[in-house]
């Protein structure tokens, strides 16, 4: 699923089932913005259901809405409801995501390339 | 304060009443459990977080529960969760009058009553908390009827599963009246230099996947779970926190292990306690009847290995029904004393540095516990060396 077309011609792509639910996408985004590591104010939240060992990610973009990528396969075009919880701050104001300026460094980090950049 | 929050939560079970300290510690975690213990009370329970928790260094996901000579890790997301409260650590004093939880977050700390918690077991309790508090990603350390009973053979369960504790620790919540522990961390962590401190990161983590195969989860670390009956099992496999190599296999019994979609609520176990799957093939079981019997002993609060060990003792040929009946009599059963994670080490010094630093102790045995490597990433994060 490729979820983001950007003026730099960068897009990320989810392959949902390769997600491990590491966590460290959401870190790094929100470092990206803050230079602190939390995982509040990223452009991309990770859903478990821990007991059912149903995970995925989703991901706000600027063109596309949100990105839902859930194990059975990613789609785009959400709309922004969501939310991390009720004291997290909600998918819908957070900032869409940046591309980190060209350089997407949760496709960086993640250890299985379940987020990877595509032209 | 680089990958700390600077304070110490207290409360007193008995009165429910919390206080803070200021806690001015680059230091590892390792010794300021036992400093706090010394302080406040043989008797208290103690929750910690690693110096490097939370941090982008591979596996640094490690918090730790330590009361009088025992610990245990905090793993999966729970560690990481713990620290983002806004505690560095935690300190429960006393017994409380009525069953109930600690709940922790944003720097707040209480109390909170569950009188019918004597009445549901651990998986229970975690989905109760989650519900009264409306967050499904709230983390909590249960205990289960085992717990309650203060048996020598308890085991507390981290979100549903069961591993961590092989010390008892369970039986010293259910003494104190205490049900569970719950926290969601939504707070932040300074970071002395990100951009170096990812840099390094990222390179490190991916020095370490070029040495090992291919993860297979649980396989990778644990040949027994190899056998065909286990891998026909295997759903996905899911990381502890910034883990790069998962340990981790959920085996689904209850509908197709390719089922995708979100389907039964309770389809299976997530394993990763080595020593109970063991003990499962020493037993006979296999390991659909092993995941069976795991998904009953972390509802009961009940530690397998000490379990299984007892239906063997009772029986040439146990099975899932007689380990189920055996569930009801936890006052005559010993505990095991092997360790999960504890064994990952040939040393226990490298385990217990392991843990004050916040790291994992199976994955860092496993690529190698290179504390040079660790200390320059640490130093990008800590703005200073490590040691």
């Amino acid at each position: 699923m490729n979820s983001q077309k950007e003026d730099l011609d960068l897009r990320l792509k989810l392959e949902p089932v390769k997600c491990i639910a590491c966590g460290v996408c959401e870190m790094v985004c929100s470092m990206h913005r803050d230079s602190v590591l939390t995982p509040m104010t990223s452009s991309i939240i990770l859903h478990i259901e821990d007991k059912a060992n149903y995970f995925g990610l989703v991901l706000k973009t600027k063109s596309e809405g949100l990105v839902l990528g859930r194990p059975e396969g990613a789609s785009s075009g959400q709309q922004a409801s969501g939310s991390g919880g009720p004291g997290a701050k909600p998918i819908l104001l957070r900032e869409a995501c940046d591309l980190c300026d060209g350089h997407p460094k949760c496709a960086k980090i993640c250890p299985t390339k379940c987020i990877t950049v595509v032209d | 304060m680089n990958l700390r929050n600077g304070k110490i939560g207290i409360i007193d079970l008995s009165t429910g009443e919390s206080s803070e300290e200021d806690f001015a510690g680059d230091v590892l975690t390792e010794g300021v459990p036992r400093e706090l213990l010394e302080k406040h009370g043989p008797d208290s329970i103690v929750l910690g977080t690693g110096l490097l928790t939370g941090s982008l260094i591979p596996a640094s996901c490690v918090g730790t529960l330590t009361t009088g000579r025992h610990t245990m890790p905090i793993l999966g997301h729970a560690g990481i969760e713990l620290k983002l409260t806004g505690f560095d650590f935690l300190v429960l004093k006393g017994k409380a009058s009525n069953w109930g939880y600690i709940w922790i977050r944003d720097g707040i700390m209480e109390f909170v009553e569950m009188p019918e918690s004597p009445q549901l077991n651990s998986w229970q309790r975690t989905e109760k908390i989650r519900s009264d508090q409306g967050d499904s990603k709230i983390q909590v350390l249960s205990g289960g009827p085992w717990c309650d009973a203060g048996s020598p053979a308890a085991q507390l369960v981290v979100d549903h599963w069961g591993g961590e504790d092989k010390v008892g620790m369970g039986a010293e919540f259910g003494k104190r009246n205490l049900a569970a522990v719950a926290f969601r961390g939504m707070g932040e962590l300074e970071v002395a230099d990100p951009e170096a401190h990812f840099e390094k990161s990222v390179a490190l983590m991916r020095g370490h996947l070029s040495r090992l195969a291919l993860n297979k989860g649980l396989q990778s670390y644990y040949e027994g779970a190899a056998v065909d009956d286990f891998v026909s099992l295997a759903h996905r496999y899911i990381g502890c926190y910034g883990c790069p190599y998962p340990c981790r296999s959920y085996l689904k019994t209850e509908e197709d292990p390719k089922e995708m979609r979100l389907m039964h609520k309770e389809p299976g176990y997530l394993h990763y306690d080595i020593p109970a799957l063991e003990m499962a093939t020493k037993v006979g079981l296999s390991p659909r009847d092993a995941t069976r019997v795991l998904v009953r002993c972390a509802r009961a609060g009940a530690e397998p290995v000490a379990v299984m060990a007892a239906a063997l003792a009772s029986s040439a040929h146990p099975d899932v029904v007689s380990i189920d009946a055996l569930l009801a009599r936890h006052d005559d059963i010993r505990p095991a004393s092997k360790g999960n994670f504890e064994l990952s080490f040939p040393a226990l010094k490298d385990y217990e540095t392991c843990l004050g630093l916040g790291l994992c102790p199976r994955y860092w045995a496993k690529v190698g516990f290179d504390i040079g490597a660790i200390s320059s990433c640490a130093e990008s994060a800590l703005g200073h060396k490590l040691m």
